[in-house]
């Protein structure tokens, strides 16, 4: 392979690969506190890109019941500039958290209440994602909606540079993609390894009923596992949107699917295995031979297969301890 | 009563094949593994029947048989995914709970992928014009094949269950280790009720794609294996009339709400909210609470399962 198109797959796969550690995050909170997979974040994800585009186009044109209401008649405050367009991603992503943790107060925090069984747990979330999916089918259509071009202000849209003869395009998009999901990761890393809310989410962790014992209330702490998990749900959902258009209510599907993937590659519960998880699958992606392109979307599960055959507790994983 | 035939036909059909396929599921479920291969399986199976039903590689075969060819094809996808279910099943029932479960979503995935990129599968478009099956008129006539399936896949697996089999299953069930100790072979046993249930699943599917008439990418799914899960734990899944009861009850759900409309898929979404909330063990676990006097209160179990796999 020529040194231009591996720098070119390696920039390509580092940023989809961010995408999809910050995506499992959110998976991963939930899974390291309740032992559930809720398979509602990919419809969370799916939910952050619309609200974002709500705010910064304000309407939806094409279908769909709330076809013909404008939010902004006279334009847009969070359109035309960098910083605005990054607030609108900004509150699309709260407003994601918020219904993530509707989520856990109507579907599992009832269900846990009543010590039914973990497995239904997937059922009642598959149906929150039916119910989440169809519903902005309802209200805008199926149709794909693209950020306009001007939305986030005077940025270049490409960085090119020569490697040797050959020319190596990077998306701005990709780099931001890339740089915000470093940041993302840096803030909760501190936020988990150095704060007291991290400690106390730990403790959660490790053992509810010894945190509740120690004053930690850990039902609230429950919900802010969902806020952040449906923060970064949304937030990856707005990246991915913000790159390749919003396509659709079920564009989040895709993503919940490789979510589960990275999320085992890397070590179930275990946030460094996320990103790991990530970053090697979006490599891994993007290495695809292009005759082979068709097979990309197998190459998460293939991994996924493989790990659990070899390393069944994932790259970070801590050991499977099998109790009596 | 033809005309009740002629309009619900299609109905009852996709009904029963719901409840064969909530079967497939239940039988790893008896031996306490959680498996989503069922879609997997299911569209393994249709292929290989839609492959020997129109591909002309098969054209001196079809001309011989005649209607044979059909049960010819039942007998094919079913010891092609016996076969698949051993390959798929040896190494991935070394796995347990979510992660047995998280495994078979990848194979039904990887399937998926490969049948949508294969020439011999139809790609992306699948396979079309499958012949009806035994020359059938009517879709309602498929109750004929598809009725006495389910008498015998519930009558075998009424029988299994009473039979040293079925009790090794439940032993694994309610504790690997211990039925280990006993010398029951916990990974023989696994392997043989996932095994069965994929043979189910592909013979259910092999029946399937002349029912539909045609066969692609979208008959296995994701979306199809936590169906079929929602049908087994909504039906019960301590009962085999669990899946069949919550198999036809969720397919019928979404044709009864048709009066919704745009609504319908939304309220679809709540009811599996709804009962999963309501009926945590499900609606024939629920209808034998009923019949007994109600145990004595337990106390509520605690926020989280100690199985878990994380630290922060």
């Amino acid at each position: 392979m020529e040194l231009s198109s591996f720098v070119q797959n390696l920039m390509n796969g580092l940023a989809i690969g961010s995408v999809y550690a910050i995506f499992a995050l959110g998976y991963t909170l939930v899974f390291s506190i309740l032992g559930i997979i809720n398979f509602a974040h990919g419809a969370v994800f799916t939910l952050g890109a619309y609200f974002t585009y709500t705010l910064v186009v304000g309407q939806f044109e094409n279908n769909g019941l709330l076809k013909g209401i404008n939010l902004f008649p006279d334009g847009s405050p969070f359109s035309g500039s960098a910083v605005m367009f990054g607030l609108a991603t900004i509150l699309g992503a709260c407003a994601a958290g918020a219904v993530a943790v509707l989520i856990e107060r109507l579907a599992f925090r009832p269900m846990r209440s009543r010590g039914a069984d973990p497995l239904l747990a997937l059922v009642s979330s598959l149906g929150v994602a039916l119910v989440i999916v169809n519903l902005i089918q309802l209200l805008v259509g199926a149709e794909i909606y693209n950020f306009p071009s001007d939305a986030y202000g005077e940025v270049r849209p490409a960085l090119s540079f020569k490697i040797g003869e050959k020319i190596v395009i990077i998306r701005t998009v990709q780099l931001i993609i890339f740089a915000v999901s470093l940041v993302m990761l840096a803030v909760l890393g501190y936020v988990i390894g150095r704060t007291k809310v991290g400690k106390a989410l730990r403790a959660v962790a490790e053992s509810p009923s010894t945190a509740s014992l120690l004053g930690i209330s850990v039902d609230r702490f429950i919900l802010i596992t969902f806020f952040l998990s449906g923060f970064l749900g949304g937030l990856a959902g707005t990246l991915v949107g913000t790159a390749f258009g919003v396509a659709g209510p079920y564009f989040g599907v895709v993503y919940g699917l490789k979510g589960l993937a990275v999320i085992v590659l890397g070590g179930l519960g275990s946030i460094p295995g996320a990103v790991a998880g990530g970053l090697v699958i979006g490599l891994a992606e993007a290495f695809v031979p292009a005759e082979y392109s068709a097979y990309k979307d197998a190459v998460a599960f293939a991994l996924l297969f493989v790990i659990l055959l070899v390393r069944p507790q994932g790259l970070l994983g801590r050991n499977l301890i099998q109790k009596v | 009563m033809s005309d009740f035939l002629q309009s619900y036909g299609f109905l009852i059909v996709t009904l029963i094949q719901a409840g064969l396929l909530g079967l497939s599921l239940y039988f790893p479920l008896m031996a306490g593994q959680l498996s989503l291969a069922s879609p997997g399986f299911y569209a393994l199976g249709g292929y290989v029947a839609a492959i020997m039903l129109t591909n002309p590689a098969f054209a001196g075969l079809r001309d011989t048989l005649g209607n044979g060819i059909f049960p010819l094809t039942w007998l094919a996808a079913g010891l092609l995914c016996a076969l698949a279910g051993v390959i798929v099943g040896v190494p991935a029932l070394r796995l347990r709970g979510i992660y047995l479960a998280l495994a078979t979503i990848a194979f039904v995935e990887i399937l998926r992928v490969v049948s949508l990129n294969l020439s011999i599968t139809g790609g992306a478009i699948g396979i079309f014009g499958i012949p009806q099956a035994f020359g059938f008129q009517d879709r309602w006539q498929y109750l004929l094949i598809f009725g006495p399936l389910l008498a015998l896949v519930l009558a075998f697996t009424y029988m299994l269950q009473k039979s040293r089999v079925g009790r090794a299953f439940r032993a694994i069930r309610e504790d690997e280790l211990a039925a280990d100790a006993m010398g029951v072979p916990p990974t023989q046993y696994k392997v043989l009720a996932f095994v069965i249930g994929a043979v189910i699943a592909g013979i259910v599917g092999s029946m399937s794609a002349p029912f539909l008439n045609t066969w692609n990418a979208k008959q296995g799914t994701f979306d199809a294996s936590i169906a079929i899960l929602a049908f087994v734990l909504i039906g019960g899944s301590r009962s085999m009339w669990g899946p069949v009861v919550g198999g036809a009850l969720l397919t019928a759900v979404p044709e009864l709400l048709r009066f919704l409309q745009d609504w319908r898929l939304v309220i679809n979404g709540l009811v599996l909210v709804i009962a999963s909330l309501y009926l945590p063990q499900g609606i024939v676990g629920a209808l034998a609470k009923l019949r007994k006097s109600p145990p004595p209160a337990r106390p509520p179990i605690a926020p989280a399962p100690d199985a878990k796999g994380g630290t922060l």
